[in-house]
């Protein structure tokens, strides 16, 4: 277990840094640059030169990545071009913004998604019939979709802010802010929330399907115990491996930032912070967002890993061990390809 | 974890010779706004981009434009509505009879928001900053006259001298750009070659000192900006009582506009700094109609859309549809070929006029009438067309040049801006008419941009050329040759054609001329010549919306931006 562990940090280290040198390089050779950007099409180009000179965007790519990489290798990824400002301190700041919004849309989508998805699961009838029609509807709808919908609602009733993390002028309470915060928590969280739920009543739903056909839960169910014990005790433990397979990516795309909902609902976070980059052309701040959505990526494989072997005791954690029912030449793993095309669904 | 799912996811001295007071400079009733019923309040305004600085020096963006507007004050500015030079610090000027000289009297009783007086030193500084070489601040290019900057000396704490290297028709409207900072907190990082870092967003708003009506409180990245009242502020009323009117202003940083709209509509901003998309106004009529929005119908723009073809020579290299495509006729032919009706009824929705140059009717002063309206004339097109080799050689509808090579043009235009895609769209099916096939490439605005300053890798461009002013001597980059924004052939060293060198001429003589009804002829001309070649064309100018919440009292919507929070310090709002 220690091995492995050791095995996905060094696999989360080489991500983050293939991520990060990647993004630098290719903000840098895409067409346009930061000094065209700020200065303008009416600018001096005598004046347009002093300035790439002067945040050295004037040398080469080789030049430029090698001593990004120097700093990078001490954690300081530069200076934001566009904010003047460290990129590990923007970064920071905005990650937090984007963690607390993730986990708060995680937790929403887990408490609704899993439980309703066992319900789906293991039964038959209207209501299953209902939560699949709801949950297919928004996995279709696009996430920018679902954050105009939900926050023209919240304009015209007026119910809940659009936008901000705090009201202007709210009170310095620590009590009432959190209230605050919480309050202007609801349509962005919402709106990343539905996807997610409803991925994973599907993928909750078809393995619990899965498992109520297996030979042991039919037994316990023909000794005449209560069906609703044998699915909440006996089955959703094993019902659970593939939400927890796919929760580790849905825990580094939600934490990597998600554009749509940040910039329609106007939060702070992250993936609008990186919009904002890549527009303007800001090299290092784009560079630092990605190693900051790839430290969230291979953070969330690990934890997805690690949840794996905690529901299931026979797995040590390591995908190359044949014990381990993640692996696909395991002959008692379900087929779950179902839940990879709903991982593809909520991403787009 | 299933190992494809996995990877699935990584992915601005000396002697007055004869002095003429300017008529702008003796009027004292333009530094005292009209009274406003109400007083103190918040006001939110929704801004696109986040706030980057709260330096004039260092951004260009709208935002920190509209920053520098709240917190900073210009010795003159251009008063939107009227369009006239008006005196804003500076009590009054006057001008020496060549010209060159102006003499600004600075008044005796101005403060800077930390209580510092503000005085000719100030005046001396801001200019030094300004033309600041080793941190080239965004105000360099434009504090220039003719590529030469303007001396300024102090003649006593309370008066200064601006001489102009050579006669500059608009003279102290160029005042209106440059705000005038403290030295008292600036003269370090002058010094230190860094002024276009200082002030910051992470400066500590305490720290930022301004003549403005307002100061910053609280900035929160990516969040809003709290701005409230400079205690200090030096501009009062009709009656006497001391401005602005507002006790703070907020800017909420909200990207998306259709999200910005929704605030605005349910009230949670009291008004957007963007202008109205054509597809916007239904429902903020509709809204306008129940009374919780007022909807501002400003007039037409006064910088329209162009399109344009890539002029300079050589630069589709070896491309032997070059023979045509630069050429005066295959221009003239699209002029015509495209129905600006069509144009002004698809892109705009009917809200727009059908323009034929880069000035519109909104810029009342500069406008011409005689400038010749191209009629919608495919038939006329077509021979024209023909006139210079391209013909239907097939009979298949198609236009093929004398290689028999179909007529044939890629059109770049950028990526999200609406008006530019749909124009676009026109252009292509309008075309498609008179056999013509055009295609549209959308890219990203920095990959647009860097193609039009290296004025190399396209055909065909649409593109918002946006003007800084009215006064065509302010534009000077567009008209002449040399210019940087001469977009259809960028900064030449000499004028590649017979027609520029013209214009290049009038607009020397336009822009140094101090005889208005002179300068207002050579215009004229200058426009005339422009429509007669077409560099540029245009074919419709949006009409300009503009809204607000219906609780906001006593603002002075201009067509030019930003229209509604250009004189922040008399806004009101309703409590």
């Amino acid at each position: 277990m220690f091995l492995y562990l050791l095995r996905r940090l060094a696999f989360a280290a080489v991500l983050v840094f293939t991520v990060s040198s990647a993004s630098l390089i290719l903000a840098r050779l895409a067409p346009g640059d930061y000094v065209t950007m700020t200065l303008g099409i009416d600018a001096r180009r005598d004046a347009a030169e002093a300035l790439r000179a002067q945040y050295g965007l004037n040398r080469s790519i080789a030049e430029q990545y090698r001593d990004w990489l120097f700093h990078a290798a001490r954690l300081d990824f530069g200076r934001s071009l566009l904010y003047d400002t460290p990129v590990n301190e923007l970064v920071r700041e905005r990650a937090a913004n984007t963690a607390l919004l993730a986990a708060t849309a995680l937790a929403a989508a887990t408490l609704v998604g899993i439980p309703l998805g066992v319900v789906a699961g293991s039964r038959r009838g209207l209501l299953s019939q209902f939560i699949r029609a709801v949950s297919l509807l928004l996995l279709s709808l696009p996430s920018l979709l679902t954050s105009l919908l939900l926050v023209a609602v919240a304009a015209r009733t007026g119910w809940f802010p659009i936008g901000d993390m705090r009201s202007m002028g709210a009170s310095p309470g620590a009590t009432l802010s959190t209230v605050d915060l919480l309050w202007h928590l609801v349509v962005p969280a919402t709106a990343l929330a539905l996807p997610i739920a409803a991925m994973f009543e599907r993928v909750q739903s078809q393995s619990m399907a899965d498992v109520i056909g297996q030979p042991y839960v039919l037994a316990a169910l023909a000794r005449g115990v209560p069906r609703s014990r044998v699915v909440w005790r006996d089955a959703l433990r094993p019902a659970l491996r593939p939400v927890a397979a796919v929760y580790g990516l849905v825990v580094g795309a939600l934490f990597s930032g998600s554009f749509a909902v940040e910039v329609v609902t106007a939060w702070p976070g992250l993936g609008r912070l990186m919009l904002e980059a890549l527009r303007a052309r800001d090299l290092y701040l784009v560079a630092g967002c990605a190693a900051a959505g790839s430290v969230f990526l291979a953070l969330g494989t690990l934890v997805s890993d690690m949840a794996l072997a905690a529901i299931d005791p026979r797995s040590p954690g390591d995908p190359s061990d044949p014990r381990n029912p993640g692996n696909p030449r395991d002959p008692r793993e379900p087929r779950f390809m179902e839940s990879a095309e709903c991982v593809e669904a909520a991403s787009a | 974890m299933n190992g494809h799912l996995r990877s699935a996811a990584y992915i601005c001295h000396g002697l007055v010779v004869a002095v003429a007071v300017t008529a702008a400079g003796c009027s004292p009733a333009s530094r005292r706004a009209p009274a406003a019923a109400g007083r103190g309040g918040q006001l939110a305004v929704s801004v696109r981009i986040e706030p980057r600085t709260y330096n004039r020096f260092a951004s260009r963006t709208e935002t920190d434009l509209i920053v520098s507007m709240l917190t900073q004050a210009t010795l003159f500015r251009v008063n939107h509505v009227t369009d006239e030079v008006e005196p804003w610090l500076a009590e009054k000027s006057a001008r020496s009879a060549d010209g060159l000289r102006y003499t600004l009297t600075l008044p005796s009783n101005v403060t800077f928001s930390d209580g510092q007086p503000f005085s000719a030193e100030d005046v001396i500084f801001s200019f030094e900053a300004a033309y600041d070489e080793k941190s080239n601040g965004t105000l360099n290019d434009v504090m220039r006259v003719g590529g030469k900057k303007l001396q300024v000396e102090r003649v006593d704490p309370r008066t200064v001298a601006i001489t102009f290297p050579a006669p500059y028709a608009p003279g102290l409207r160029i005042l209106d750009n440059l705000p005038m900072v403290p030295r008292h907190k600036l003269e370090r990082a002058l010094k230190e070659g860094t002024i276009t870092k200082a002030w910051g967003i992470s400066t500590p708003p305490a720290d930022i000192v301004g003549l403005g009506p307002f100061v910053p409180l609280e900035y929160l990245p990516g969040q809003h900006m709290t701005l409230v009242r400079n205690p200090h502020y030096w501009r009062k009323d009709g009656n006497g009582a001391s401005l602005p009117y507002l006790d703070r202003v907020t800017l909420e940083v909200v990207p998306e506009q259709d999200a910005e709209l929704l605030r605005l509509e349910s009230g949670q901003v009291d008004m957007t700094t963007s202008e109205i998309r054509p597809e916007d106004y239904a429902p903020l009529k509709r809204a306008a109609d129940g009374g919780r929005v007022k909807l501002m119908d400003l007039g037409v723009t006064l910088d329209p859309d162009s399109f344009w073809f890539n002029l300079k020579p050589g630069a589709l290299g070896a491309d032997p549809r070059a023979a045509w495509l630069q050429r005066d006729e295959f221009r003239d032919a699209i002029s015509m070929a495209v129905d600006r009706q069509v144009f002004v009824d698809t892109v705009f929705l009917g809200a727009a006029v059908p323009v034929f140059g880069p000035v519109t009717p909104s810029n009342k002063k500069w406008y011409s009438p005689d400038v010749p309206h191209v009629p919608h004339d495919p038939a006329r097109a077509k021979q024209l067309l023909a006139s210079i080799g391209l013909i239907d050689r097939q009979g298949d509808g198609v236009l093929r040049d004398q290689r028999n090579q179909p007529v044939r043009f890629t059109l770049l235009t950028v990526k999200g801006r609406t008006a530019l895609e749909r124009g676009a769209a026109v252009i292509r099916d309008e075309l498609k008419k008179i056999g013509i096939t055009v295609d549209i490439a959308l890219l990203e605005p920095p990959a647009v941009v860097q193609r039009l300053v290296s004025n190399s890798h396209y055909e065909a461009l649409g593109f918002h050329v946006g003007t800084t002013d009215t006064d065509p001597a302010s534009n000077a980059d567009f008209w002449l040759s040399s210019g940087s924004t001469h977009v259809w052939n960028i900064s030449e060293k000499a004028p590649a054609t017979d027609w520029e060198r013209r214009i290049d001429e009038l607009m020397a003589k336009q822009m140094s001329t101090l005889d208005e009804s002179e300068r207002k002829r050579l215009f004229n001309d200058v426009q005339k010549i422009f429509s007669e070649h077409e560099p540029v064309l245009y074919f419709a100018a949006s009409r300009v919306y503009a809204a607000a919440s219906s609780r906001v009292t006593n603002v002075t919507p201009a067509v030019s931006r930003p229209q509604l929070l250009w004189s922040p310090d008399s806004i009101a709002v309703v409590q």
